[in-house]
């Protein structure tokens, strides 16, 4: 890899990261929201990166495009959330908290130890060789043939969820 | 295929340098030399055909028929008070217009201008496009509700709900061309749109996607009023609705931003009839012609140019027709946008998938061009 791809891959990573932690850490939730997208923005250059120019393209079409506008719109529609700072939360909630966060870090732990071992298995490909292989096609052909039941099933979960959306939303 | 690139071609032409200067000496080539220029000229052109419509004269003061009309208002709004008003909240009320920006420019990355000149072409063109689109949709939401107006906010959520409903049947009427194509990829749907002629006769040839088939015909029709919605243009202009919101999620926007709104609306509609060209109308080939096998061998750069000059033909004749539905139609209602978008378009738009995957597996993948031609020659 070049040295400028290199630097637009570290770009996108600090992106990634200095988003995610204002997303964790910022008071106002609105704020949180924006940094979100900003840090879907930097994983999607990461999945080009690993060659998924598919998924990074799907990625932001689903998250960009789909959760954070969600996301957006539940703010703007409801007065109390967008003026909600995260130190209105009651100081009971904390232990909660706490117990959730600390019990998370041993998975996280386990996630890390795994990805680590699989990356050192399976070394990055070269980018400049791997960016012209048809990868969408064989993704494609994938979905229809190896994991046809898998991609039925959630076709039928999301025709479910959009039923239920639209039973929620009936007049009544 | 291989991937075209301006960058690869920039390097080897000129023959030194580091690729990513030339990257990024191509991305603001695009940027200078098709996106900002269509995107001020678009401005000029609206107001023109607006006054020939209603039988005025239009802009005629600066330049021969007031063409440089679009240099002086950027220098005017350039030269404008930068203005935040109070209550606005200043950091997502300078981002948002970016954001916006940034959408509309970043798909003009991928746009097939012709063989050989395509920024890049990428494996997943069309679907590269339709993800960095959606950019704008947040930038307006953020835009409208940073401005702290009601008339803003009641735009900028009409904006995201036009936009998130209407980027369905647009989808959906892409995926006939990809069944087709059997690639995302843009350059390639553009090639099999094209012809060859070989000693025996007509070699390979769809004819443009929108004859294809019956279905792709309404496919087109289908993908160009889901542009019109996604570009928040007459007859789906419910975020701006002059008379009802004083001018929607751009109300509180002076100056150069509200020239950045402008200029990315301009730009989306340029990418909108883009693609509708690329997908559905051949791009830039030229009907009963390759000019790769012609009698005599023309030199790249005049491909090119002629094919440039086809291309922007057809995507100007389309923006044309946008514009010339702005002074034609009045506004649709909220819920009659909603009802057109998911009681119309969407049935409709799964009725041609699923037809163009039938005809496809029907006739084997032939157009109704290649069955006449085996028709007549026999």
């Amino acid at each position: 890899m070049s040295n400028g791809l290199k630097l637009v891959l570290f770009a996108a990573q600090l992106l990634t990261v200095a988003s995610a932690i204002l997303v964790a850490l910022h008071p106002n939730v609105l704020y949180a929201s924006v940094s979100l997208l900003f840090a879907f923005l930097g994983v999607a250059v990461m999945f080009v990166y690993a060659g998924a120019d598919f998924i990074a393209g799907a990625q932001v079409i689903v998250y960009v495009g789909g959760v954070t506008i969600l996301i957006l719109f539940a703010i703007m529609l409801t007065q109390w959330l967008y003026k909600m700072n995260l130190k209105d939360v009651p100081a009971k909630l904390g232990i909660p908290v706490v117990i959730v966060g600390v019990g998370l870090i041993p998975a996280l732990y386990k996630v890390m130890r795994e990805l680590a071992a699989f990356v050192e298995k399976n070394p990055a490909p070269d980018l400049e060789k791997f960016a012209n292989l048809p990868k969408t096609g064989v993704i494609g052909q994938a979905l229809l043939s190896n994991y046809v039941l898998p991609f039925e099933a959630i076709t039928i979960l999301l025709l479910g969820a959009l039923v239920g959306a639209v039973w929620l939303a009936r007049p009544r | 295929m291989n991937s075209a690139n301006f960058a690869n071609s920039l390097q080897t032409w000129i023959g030194i340098g580091p690729l990513w200067i030339w990257a990024i000496v191509s991305a603001l080539a695009v940027l200078f030399l098709l996106a900002l220029p269509f995107g001020g000229f678009a401005t000029y052109v609206e107001r023109k055909i607006a006054a020939d419509m209603q039988d005025r004269v239009g802009p005629n003061r600066v330049g021969p028929y007031g063409i440089l009309q679009f240099i002086a208002d950027a220098f005017k709004m350039l030269g404008k008070e930068d203005f935040i008003p109070l209550g606005c909240d200043k950091f997502l009320f300078n981002l948002a217009p970016v954001l916006v920006v940034m959408g509309a420019c970043a798909a003009f990355a991928a746009l097939p201008l012709s063989k050989y000149l395509i920024g890049a072409d990428v494996n997943i063109g069309i679907l590269f496009i339709l993800s960095v689109t959606t950019l704008i949709a947040p930038g307006i939401l953020l835009g409208s509700w940073s401005s702290a107006n009601k008339w803003s906010l009641l735009g900028g959520l009409r904006a995201a709900a036009q936009i998130v409903s209407y980027e369905i049947p647009v989808a959906l009427s892409i995926l006939p061309v990809i069944l087709i194509s059997g690639s995302l990829q843009i350059g390639r749907m553009v090639e099999l749109q094209g012809w060859s002629w070989t000693a025996e006769g007509l070699k390979q040839f769809h004819f443009w996607n929108a004859f294809h088939n019956p279905f792709t015909f309404i496919s087109m029709i289908l993908l160009f009023i889901g542009g019109l919605a996604e570009t928040n243009r007459i007859p789906f202009d419910l975020p701006e609705a002059e008379s009802e919101l004083v001018s929607g999620f751009n109300t509180e926007f002076s100056g150069m931003r509200f020239g950045l709104y402008a200029l990315a609306e301009f730009a989306d509609v340029f990418v909108m009839c883009a693609i509708v060209t690329a997908l559905y109308l051949g791009g830039w080939q030229i009907p009963f012609l390759n000019l790769d096998e012609l009698w005599v061998t023309l030199p790249t750069f005049l491909i090119a140019l002629i094919q440039l000059t086809v291309f922007l033909a057809k995507t100007f004749t389309l923006v044309f027709v946008v514009m010339w539905l702005r002074w034609t139609l009045p506004r649709l209602r909220v819920d009659q946008l909603m009802g057109l978008c998911w009681k119309g378009l969407v049935p409709i738009a799964l009725f041609n998938v699923l037809g163009t995957a039938a005809w496809m597996w029907i006739f084997k993948g032939q157009s109704i061009a290649q069955l006449l031609y085996k028709l007549v020659s026999g």
